[in-house]
């Protein structure tokens, strides 16, 4: 009989295998990154626009994205979407604070095509006066919707005071829509979108004579990369609620600017947040969901801006939890700051976070979003190297120093949205 | 083409083993053959309360998450209607971890009273924060029993009413357990890069000696046939009217599921549809249509869904989508339709089959519909689907007599809407 007492003898990560992608630079200045896809016929190409929302106007940037494809010249948006759902193939855009990334997925004989399509009805788009208007009153309701959603209005709040000023502090409002006209998208797309491509990434198997004519045709649409402006921020600090009538729950946000991954203390603070609040088994979610059982999940993020960064506790509690949520917040940062953490508990999350990096490294859409997440902000995979040497070393005295130097409630911005008690 | 080896123990666990030589990663997945669909009517919501209590300490391990996150591993679980699924990921050269974790909480639970209290507690705010916190979070509330009279399909996985949470006992959760936790009411499958042979050997020395019992016997009342329409309307405090038109379709094994499936793809799911080109561009009716089907094992749903454009209304929503599905009826999608419909159903696939987690659990998932292997032979059926089936299937499907009709209609809050911000002091 085996003891099931006993656990099974673990073996620690040892090696992960970070893959760089091929790069090409066509034309001598647009470069293209590739990874292929073993055994597969999938294909995801992505392009890169410095479109983003804080380029210039968050609105504005929103909506041109949501209206690429709705007519050219040429053709309608049905004729447009036809073309490429004939194709089998489906197409996706993001927008992100400092770019836009609009992603083909495809099956790779039909890839050289669709890119095809997808240039021609992106070279002129003519944002139909009908199409504008019907995307605006889409957006409008949809905002709407949102608005009655506690996180929703958290997290804007949260937006709002932590980038006041700053274009990153600029939330889409109801009274917004009066101000968008076609003449502000037009100006946008004819600035940030028309051949307007800085970067594209392709992850699968294309053969080499479609891979000559994708680079033939995305040639022309090289843009050098915008960078957006440097910004410093005031953030305001303190307890703000919003209230929002009939609420059973409230939104909860604890946030504070921080720092990119060019900071010293980048990959230490990982570390420490990991054990203070990013995994199931962290102590915000061991207290306040596995003990006190106040709400469905807590966490806590590092999130990265354009040179910048900010931390942010999020969750979403029942209206009578609210004030005890933010005390066993308050007695956890306490505790980070005040206590040395114990041994078996950095070793489980020195072994969580390597199998998390195994896993972040297996495969080649994975690897392909750990390689963009570097190469964005200027770094290289040595960045991974040493995030893995830090873990591998950090010292329970160090993480106590970095929770002494950066949590501190006094320091951070607390919103709460939903119905107060009274 | 999915790879896989299917084996099982004397206990009757079925056990299907995916081998992946690509992958550092090693995937434990276990389905358990038992959903919301089992309940008792007066104790809704169980089996999904259940799920959480399976992470709260089994009879030799007192945490489940903590042994496994020090194997670099993680897990989560997720209940439907149908079946509760939980599963593992962790570094393969760990994968034993997995299975000494899932082995003991099959063997036994530890069944701690602080565990189902907690549990309760965070399953309430969990029905608080999707079902009833949100603006429209409780229309599959109300749509449920409306589209079912019989069938306990006509309650949602997290319960009818929070009052069945809070009342469930320990005694409930160990009589639970002893009826549907055990090897033969459960599939597993394992995925990674392991030999045959010694991931056998592993699999016997963890699961080898837990005892068998029955497979529990599935009593399901069916659902008469619908012979009218049924509509519904509730009023809301929300930005805008909704509408749910659900209309029975055929069970997840028969050739009329996957002929739904491409029909729903045909309505509304993409933008060069009737459905959305007809009501939204021209007519305007709508700010968004979709249209889904629900993929439950027994008669399923296939539902129309948007909301209205300000300035229009329920009712003519109502008279021009009937005529717009009656073009469905009356006229057979052409070839080159078809053809891009089936070539977006491969490219889908594709990208799903990308993931070892995503293979694993439908291959369990497969295996209990009967064959494992039926994974690999969708793709045919969804090929061999012609026009003809499409025009049969909108007739036989899309018929008022044959819909359930939810509607929500907006009203205007006494309260202001727009909230209001104030600071506190600290």
């Amino acid at each position: 009989m085996i003891d099931r007492k006993i656990a099974p003898a673990i073996r620690d990560v040892e090696e992960i295998n970070f893959l760089t992608p091929k790069k090409v630079l066509i034309d001598n200045q647009l470069p293209f990154y590739s990874l292929e896809n073993t055994g597969s016929d999938a294909v995801k190409l992505d392009l890169y626009f410095s479109a983003g929302t804080i380029v210039n106007n968050p609105l504005v940037a929103n909506f041109t994205a949501g209206l690429l494809f709705s007519g050219s010249s040429t053709k309608s948006s049905e004729e447009i979407h036809n073309e490429i759902d004939d194709l089998g193939g489906f197409v996706d855009i993001n927008v992100s604070h400092e770019y836009a990334i609009l992603s083909l997925y495809s099956l790779n004989s039909q890839l050289l095509e669709l890119l095809h399509v997808v240039l021609s009805a992106l070279n002129d788009v003519t944002f139909p006066e009908e199409e504008v208007k019907e995307l605006l009153k889409d957006r409008k309701q949809k905002l709407k919707v949102n608005l009655g959603k506690v996180n929703y209005l958290a997290q804007i709040e949260l937006q709002k005071r932590l980038f006041k000023g700053t274009l990153y502090g600029k939330t889409i409002e109801l009274n917004d829509f009066d101000t968008i006209n076609r003449t502000l998208i037009q100006d946008f797309y004819d600035t940030y979108y028309r051949k307007g491509i800085n970067k594209v990434s392709l992850i699968g198997n294309v053969n080499d004579d479609d891979t000559k004519a994708i680079h033939a045709l995305l040639g022309p649409w090289y843009k050098k990369k915008i960078s957006p402006k440097s910004m410093t921020f005031n953030p305001e600090k303190g307890v703000f609620h919003v209230e929002k009538a009939g609420a059973l729950q409230s939104g909860i946000r604890v946030a504070k600017i921080m720092f990119d991954k060019h900071h010293a203390d980048y990959h230490g603070f990982n570390v420490m947040n990991t054990i203070f609040g990013d995994y199931f088994g962290s102590r915000l979610m061991k207290n306040i969901r596995e003990d006190k059982g106040y709400t469905y999940g807590i966490g806590s993020m590092l999130a990265e801006i354009y040179q910048n960064g900010y931390f942010a506790i999020m969750t979403q509690v029942g209206k009578k939890f609210v004030d005890p949520t933010l005390d066993e917040i308050k007695i956890e940062m306490d505790k980070m700051r005040n206590e040395l953490v114990g041994e078996q508990e950095l070793t489980m999350v020195r072994n969580y976070l390597m199998g998390q990096s195994l896993k972040a490294a297996d495969g080649p859409f994975s690897m392909m979003d750990l390689f963009l997440q570097v190469e964005v902000a200027d770094l290289d995979y040595s960045f991974y190297n040493r995030a893995i040497h830090v873990l591998k070393t950090i010292t329970p005295q160090e993480i106590k120093a970095l929770a002494q130097k950066y949590l501190i409630w006094d320091e951070m911005l607390v919103i709460t949205a939903g119905q107060q008690l009274n | 083409m999915i790879q896989f080896e299917r084996f099982e123990l004397a206990n009757g666990l079925k056990v299907i083993f995916h081998k992946d030589m690509t992958t550092p990663m090693a995937v434990v997945n276990t389905l358990y053959d038992v959903g919301a669909r089992d309940e008792s009517e007066n104790q809704t919501g169980f089996a999904h309360l259940f799920e959480h209590l399976m992470f709260g300490g089994s009879i030799n391990i007192p945490e489940f998450d903590s042994p496994l996150q020090n194997a670099g591993g993680e897990s989560n679980a997720f209940t439907s209607n149908d079946i509760t699924n939980y599963y593992n990921l962790l570094p393969a050269q760990n994968i034993e971890t997995a299975l000494w974790l899932e082995s003991d909480r099959m063997l036994s639970l530890a069944f701690s009273k602080k565990s189902l209290e907690v549990q309760r507690s965070v399953v309430i705010e969990e029905f608080k924060q999707n079902y009833l916190n949100q603006p429209y979070g409780d229309v599959w509330l109300e749509l449920r029993p409306l589209a079912y009279q019989i069938h306990p399909y006509k309650w949602a996985t997290i319960g009818k009413e929070i009052k069945h949470i809070e009342d469930a006992t320990l005694d409930d959760v160990k009589a639970f357990f002893k009826k549907y936790y055990h090897p033969s009411n459960a599939i597993l499958c394992i995925a990674g890069n392991f030999e045959l042979a010694e991931l056998k050997t592993m699999v016997q020395k963890w699961f080898g000696d837990i005892p068998k019992r029955k497979k529990p016997p599935r009593i399901i009342p069916a659902e008469p046939k619908q012979e009218a329409l049924r509509i519904k309307r509730i009023e809301r405090d929300v930005p805008a009217d909704c509408f749910y038109y659900a209309f029975k379709m055929a069970e997840r094994k028969s050739e009329g599921y996957y002929i739904a499936d491409v029909l729903s793809d045909e309505l509304s799911k993409e933008k060069s549809s009737k459905l959305y080109l007809q009501l939204k561009k021209e007519l305007q009716l709508v700010t968004e249509i979709n249209t889904y089907i629900l993929g439950s094992i027994d008669e399923g749903l296939l539902v129309i869904t948007g909301k209205i454009a300000p300035g229009k209304t329920l009712e003519e929503l109502d008279a021009a989508l009937w005529l717009v599905l009656d073009q469905y009826k009356t006229i057979p999608i052409s070839e080159q339709e078809l053809k891009r419909l089936k070539l977006k159903i491969r490219t889908s696939r594709e990208f799903q089959e990308q993931g070892l987690l995503n293979r694993a659990m439908n291959l369990c998932f497969f295996e209990l519909l009967g064959d494992a292997n039926g994974i690999n032979e969708e793709a045919q059926i969804y090929q061999a689907i012609e026009a003809s089936h499409l025009l049969e299937l909108a007739q036989s499907v899309l018929r008022k007599e044959n819909c359930s009709l939810l509607q929500v209609k907006s009203i205007p809050s006494k309260k202001k809407s727009i909230p209001k911000v104030k600071s506190i002091q600290k």
